[in-house]
This record gives C-alpha cells, sequence and structure tokens, in this order.
C-alpha cells in the first residue's frame, strides 16, 4: 500500500503548508476595488471606458510597488444600470470575497443605492462620473465620496464661460425631466449672478429620447439666440447638432458633453462641431506635465488615447490609493478619515476632498472644439483654460449635506 | 404668424418618418393578425445595413435597394422556419418568437457592429437645403417624406389594386377557401411577412442620416410605431397614414404651444382616441 501512504503524506503536507503560509499568505492578498459599471446593455460602451480607467491606474499602482506592499486588484461588476443588480452583486463580494472598495461612474440611481450599502456594510464607494448633486447634498453619506464635478459645479462652470464670453442672447433647452429642469435653474441663477447683462431669451424642454428637433431648431433660430447651453447627454446631444446643423442654425453650442469622441463621431460632420464649447473635470488636451505622462503611459500600454471617460476614473482611483497610503493600514474607517482634507496632484490639476459632503473640490477645463488634434482623426477639444475650483465651489451649507 | 408654414413642414417630415415606421408592423398586424415585436429590430437591421453598404460602395441609392432586399429575404427565413411552426399554438407564442427574435438581432448587431454610435455620411444633393417659397429647407427632410408617401401609394396600389391584393385579403378573412381555390396560402403569409421587414429596413434606411444608428434605436422607434398603429386602429393602412399626421403635427405645433407638455401630447392624443373609439380610427369593431 506505498501509493496510500504516499497520498495521505502528500496531503498532509499540503495541509501544513497551507498553515504556515496562511498568515503570510494572506498579508500578500490583493487589496480588491470592485468597479460597478454598466458592462452590458445600452450603455456598455460608457462603463468600458470608465472600467479601462481604473484598471489602467490599477497596473500603474502594482508596477509602482503596489499598495501598503500588496497588489490592488479590479473586480468588475455588471450593475446593467440598475442600483438593485448593483447591490445584490456587490453585497456578495462584500460577504463572500471580503471586498471592501467600490466604484462606480455610470448611473446617479446606482450611486445613490452603492452609497447606502457602502454606509450599511461599513465600505466605501467612489465615483467618478454619477453626477447628481444630491449625492453629496441631501442623500450625503460618510462612506460615499466623489472625485469629479457635479451637475451644479458644471452648470456654474459653462455659466462662467457664458458670464465671461460676451455674448448676450443665450438660450437653453434641457431634457424634461429632473436632470435637465435642476441643471436649467442652477445654470441661469449663475448667469444672472454674474452677467446680468445676459438674456435668456428661451428656454425649451423636449423629451429624453426625442428623435425630431426640428421644431425645437425652428424656436431657436427664431429666438435669435447666439448661445445654445444644453445639458443634454448621448443621442439627445448628437441629434440636437446633426439636425441643427443641418437645418441652418448657427448658435454656439455650450454643452457638458461635447467631450467625447464616440459623440463627434456619430455626429458625423465636423463643421458642425467646431466652435462649439465645452466643460468637464478631464480632458485629453489638459497642458498639464502629469497628464502628458498619464496619457503617454496609457498609449504605450494599449496603442491609443484614453479619452475623457478613462482619465475621470484614472484619477479619482489614483487618488483613492493616495488615500489609503496616507491611512497606512487597509481600514475603511483609517481610510475615510485619511481621505478627508487631502490633496492630490493628478493629470487635471489639484483635487482636495472636502470633508463637509465628501465632494472633492476640482478644477473645470472649458475649451472650444477645434478642427485638428493629434488625438482622433475628427474635430475634437482643443486646449482647455482652467476655471478654478473655488470659483465654482457651492459651500458646504448650500449643498443641504449632514452626515453623521 | 410667418412660423406656421415651417411648423407644418416639420411635422408632414416627422409625419413620413412614423408612417415609415409604422407601415410594416400594420401591414403585418392587418393581413397576418401577428403583432411582430422584431419589427424594430429589423428597421434596426435596416440602419446598419444601410451604414455597412454606404461605407463599402459610397451609394446611399443602393442602400434604398439593397436592404430591404436583404431584410425581405430575412424576413421570409423567420416566418418560414420559426413563426410558422408556433403559428398553431396562438397569439401568446407568435408574441414570444418575435419578441426572441427581436433580442437575437439586437445582441447581433452589437457583436458585428460595436456598442458605439455610427454616423451614416451622406453626400451631394441629398445634403443640401432648397429654396422652399422663400424658406430654405434640407432637401433629406422631403426626400423622406416623399419616400413615406412613394410607399403609401405603393401599398394602396398592390393592396387594393392588384390581383395578389386581393389574395392577400382573402387569405386573412378565408384561409381554406382560398386555399381551396389553388392558392398556396402559406407561401402567400411568407411573403408577406418578408414585405413588413423589407418597409421595416427600407424605413431603417432613410432613418439613419436624420438620427443615430445605435444599439439603442430599436427600442427607441418600437413605442412609437404602436401608438401610431394604436391611435389609426390596428391592421389598417389609412389609419397609420392618419395617426402619423396626426402625431407629427401635433408634436411640431405642441413644441411650439405647450413647451411643458412634449412628453405626454402623443399620449394624450392616444387616450382620447381609445376613449372614443376603443379599436382605433380606422380599428375594425372586435
Amino acid at each position: 500500500m506505498g501509493k496510500k501512504a504516499l497520498f495521505y503524506v502528500a496531503v498532509l503536507s499540503a495541509f501544513i503548508a497551507t498553515l504556515i503560509c496562511a498568515p503570510i499568505c494572506r498579508a500578500a492578498d490583493p487589496i480588491k476595488l470592485g468597479a460597478c459599471e454598466p458592462l452590458s446593455g445600452t450603455f456598455k460602451d460608457i462603463g468600458d471606458r470608465y472600467l479601462e480607467g481604473v484598471q489602467y491606474a490599477a497596473k500603474v499602482i502594482n508596477e509602482q510597488g503596489g499598495l501598503l506592499g500588496r497588489k490592488v486588484e479590479v473586480i468588475p461588476i455588471d450593475t446593467e444600470l440598475k442600483p438593485d443588480v448593483a447591490t445584490r452583486k456587490a453585497t456578495k463580494l462584500i460577504l463572500k470575497d471580503n471586498v471592501k472598495y467600490f466604484c462606480g461612474g455610470t448611473g446617479s440611481s446606482v450611486g445613490g443605492a452603492m452609497s447606502v450599502l457602502a454606509e450599511k456594510n461599513n465600505a466605501l464607494m467612489l465615483s467618478y462620473g454619477m453626477a447628481a448633486a444630491s449625492l453629496t447634498g441631501a442623500k450625503c453619506s460618510r462612506n460615499f465620496f466623489r472625485a469629479c464635478l457635479n451637475t451644479d459645479t458644471q452648470s456654474y462652470a459653462l455659466a462662467m464661460w457664458v458670464a465671461k464670453s460676451g455674448y448676450t442672447k443665450v438660450l437653453g433647452i434641457v431634457q424634461d425631466y429632473s436632470f435637465g429642469h435642476e441643471a436649467m435653474a442652477a445654470f441661469i441663477k449663475k448667469v444672472k449672478e454674474l452677467n446680468p447683462s445676459v438674456n435668456i431669451v428661451g428656454e425649451l424642454y423636449h423629451k429624453a429620447g426625442e428623435k425630431d428637433f426640428a421644431p425645437y431648431i425652428s424656436q431657436i433660430i427664431n429666438s435669435g439666440a447666439e448661445v445654445v447651453w444644453t445639458p443634454n447627454w448621448g443621442n439627445d446631444l448628437t441629434l440636437l447638432i446633426k439636425q441643427g446643423k443641418n437645418l441652418g442654425m448657427k448658435a454656439k453650442i455650450a454643452s457638458y458633453y461635447l467631450n467625447d469622441e464616440y459623440l463627434i463621431e456619430s455626429v458625423g460632420d465636423d463643421s458642425a462641431i467646431i466652435g462649439n464649447v465645452t466643460a468637464e473635470s478631464y480632458m485629453l488636451t489638459i497642458p498639464t506635465e502629469k497628464n502628458k505622462e498619464f496619457i503617454q503611459g496609457f498609449y504605450k500600454d494599449k496603442g491609443y488615447y484614453p479619452s475623457w471617460l478613462r482619465g475621470k476614473a484614472y484619477t479619482a482611483t489614483m487618488f483613492w490609493a493616495e488615500a489609503v497610503k496616507k491611512a497606512g493600514k487597509d481600514d475603511v474607517e483609517a481610510v475615510i478619515k485619511a481621505w478627508e482634507g487631502l490633496t492630490y496632484e493628478g493629470p487635471a490639476g489639484t483635487y482636495y476632498m472636502r470633508p463637509c459632503d465628501h465632494q472633492a473640490q476640482v478644477p473645470v477645463w472649458v475649451a472650444e472644439m477645434v478642427k485638428e488634434s493629434k488625438f482622433f482623426k475628427h474635430a475634437f477639444v482643443g486646449v482647455p483654460n482652467m476655471i478654478a475650483a473655488k470659483d465654482i465651489e457651492i459651500t458646504c451649507e448650500e449643498t443641504g449635506c449632514k452626515m453623521k | 404668424m410667418g412660423e406656421i408654414p415651417v411648423f407644418f413642414l416639420h411635422g408632414l417630415v416627422y409625419a413620413g418618418l412614423l408612417f415609415l415606421v409604422s407601415s410594416g408592423l400594420t401591414l403585418v398586424f392587418g393581413m397576418m393578425n401577428v403583432l411582430n415585436l422584431a419589427h424594430a429590430a429589423f428597421y434596426m437591421l435596416g440602419a446598419y445595413f444601410s451604414y455597412s453598404v454606404l461605407n463599402i460602395t459610397g451609394h446611399f441609392y443602393l442602400c434604398l435597394i439593397i436592404c430591404p432586399l436583404f431584410l425581405f429575404i430575412l424576413g421570409m427565413l423567420v416566418e418560414r422556419f420559426l413563426l410558422r411552426r408556433v403559428h398553431v399554438y396562438g397569439h401568446v407564442q407568435e408574441l414570444l418568437i418575435t419578441f426572441g427574435v427581436a433580442y437575437i438581432i439586437t445582441e447581433s448587431v452589437k457583436w458585428i457592429w460595436g456598442n458605439y454610435p455610427l454616423g451614416v455620411n451622406l453626400s451631394g444633393f441629398l445634403t443640401g437645403s432648397v429654396n422652399l417659397f422663400g424658406l430654405f429647407y434640407p432637401v433629406y427632410r422631403l426626400f423622406m417624406f416623399f419616400c413615406a408617401v412613394f410607399i403609401s401609394l405603393i401599398m394602396a396600389m398592390v393592396l387594393y389594386k392588384t390581383k395578389i391584393g386581393i389574395i392577400v385579403r382573402a387569405s386573412v378573412d378565408d384561409t381554406e377557401m382560398v386555399n381551396a381555390l389553388g392558392v398556396n396560402v402559406p407561401v402567400v403569409f411568407t411573403a408577406v411577412f418578408g414585405f413588413g421587414a423589407a418597409l421595416s429596413g427600407f424605413a431603417g434606411v432613410i432613418a439613419g442620416p436624420l438620427l443615430t444608428t445605435y444599439p439603442g434605436m430599436a427600442a427607441e422607434i418600437l413605442v412609437d410605431a404602436f401608438v401610431v398603429i394604436v391611435i389609426g386602429g390596428m391592421g389598417s393602412l389609412g389609419g397609420a397614414i392618419v395617426a402619423s399626421l396626426m402625431i407629427g403635427e401635433l408634436q411640431s405645433f405642441g413644441a411650439l404651444l405647450f413647451p411643458k407638455l412634449s412628453l405626454a401630447l402623443m399620449y394624450m392624443l392616444m387616450a382620447a382616441v381609445l376613449i372614443i373609439r376603443p379599436s382605433g380610427l380606422f380599428g375594425e369593431e372586435q
């Protein structure tokens, strides 16, 4: 029975090896970061690009020796853009794999649900794209951090551009639901405050997913507006630009989401893009050394340029890593404490994590769309100007956040 | 009120688009009593094929012929090998199978063309504008409207003035009698379904340059198409024309006169019609 004895010895030695290894191997366990994105369905293209930014950040961190001597592992979570799906999958990861950190950029409803889940389970949720102001306002939480702009600050940024641009006839067109209405109110309030001589010549509301913009475009043309401001995104922005150009609309468009290579391609006519104005916390053309480093590193690794979504996710993930480093241990409570008040110098300038609502104070970059760019074969964002974070600040009191 | 002609024209053009996307649906329902949920998926395929054909050949006019032809074949295959098998089990099964086909097409499109929007770029005459009684209007929008008129005329001619039309209409009402007269009814149904798919594909080709070609386009248009055929009366060609015109003009003038109601106008019209005539404007009383 030599074979059987050999088998027992093997099992025993494996068991002993596990016992010895356990404490050591445990220390070498990676720090896990669950990335909640829509990785299937209509918004897959957005989720994929955000995820790639997080993954690239993890790669950079690991190449520099990891976090607290441990590797960072990104676990993709397909949220299907549904809050219940996101929280179900995240709960499983918390219980089974001891995942403590989560991030995500798509869908404020998913962000809200994840914020509640993180608070309940002593986990941490970081967002680099969920823009509803309320997430760090009325619905704020100790366990939720946002390292990008929100709807209010973004509206303020374009309002500042309009107020200083010298144009006096401005029209707003938004999607007819809470997001559009909130953005319109914030924009008009700020414009009036900054420059009372600007005339709002029209406020248009259309249904989300509108197919024919002709009736709205005719109203824009008739209003004599010089600038059309819109928080529209996706197809509603594509069609407004495309059909507007077709029907002879000449006004400049000022929009948050022009900075998107897919959008520019789907408009299909560069002359409809050039001259419009966009504002974001990250764009490829930001002229900082750190950004050049990031873009070159990314290009070397992947063979293509990172795009704004990847850049936003990358910057925020690096910011999170700084907080973990400062905390010095893999403990959610310690990371929260360390992150509050932390400053981080990244590709898009200086980020400061405000303790009162966990909304990072970040600069906004405003750029005009230009004909040529080395990043993209179509028209693309030009070199942007920075608006400092304090110029678009919304005070802690105004946010309505009461943190426990 | 110098604005009225412009908004009227906008309404007409949008009505044209609505008619194009709902004509295939109403035809198949009217002639075969099948509610085809894959209708919008056929429409999307039309747009995507047109994108590829345009990229390869560079001729938009070719797309207008090739793409509907392709969908005609695909539609016939779906009818012959899927729909006909479940026909005997009733309407729910027919609904489910077309629903399944819609899913398969949508996912395949994401596989083949990618999950992001594509731009369909035209060139030449269609991209310009014409002077219409002192009003500059994009040629493509007018072209779209005339395509809708053309399609509605062809459909009316074929269905009501030719022998094929008589056979098709008779097949719906009395399958056995038509069969006994020596007409192969199943083949007629296969052809009708194929023709419905071709109409959807044609709508997709036409819509491509005006709207955006992306995987969400099918879901977006399906509701509109259903609203048109519910208002017009399920299966009625004339009803689809009238309903398209009503919705088109309502949307256009609604945006001008009742800007805060844009979300609800179409559904308010539908509700009003259904209260007065539960089977739609031109629908047959059940």
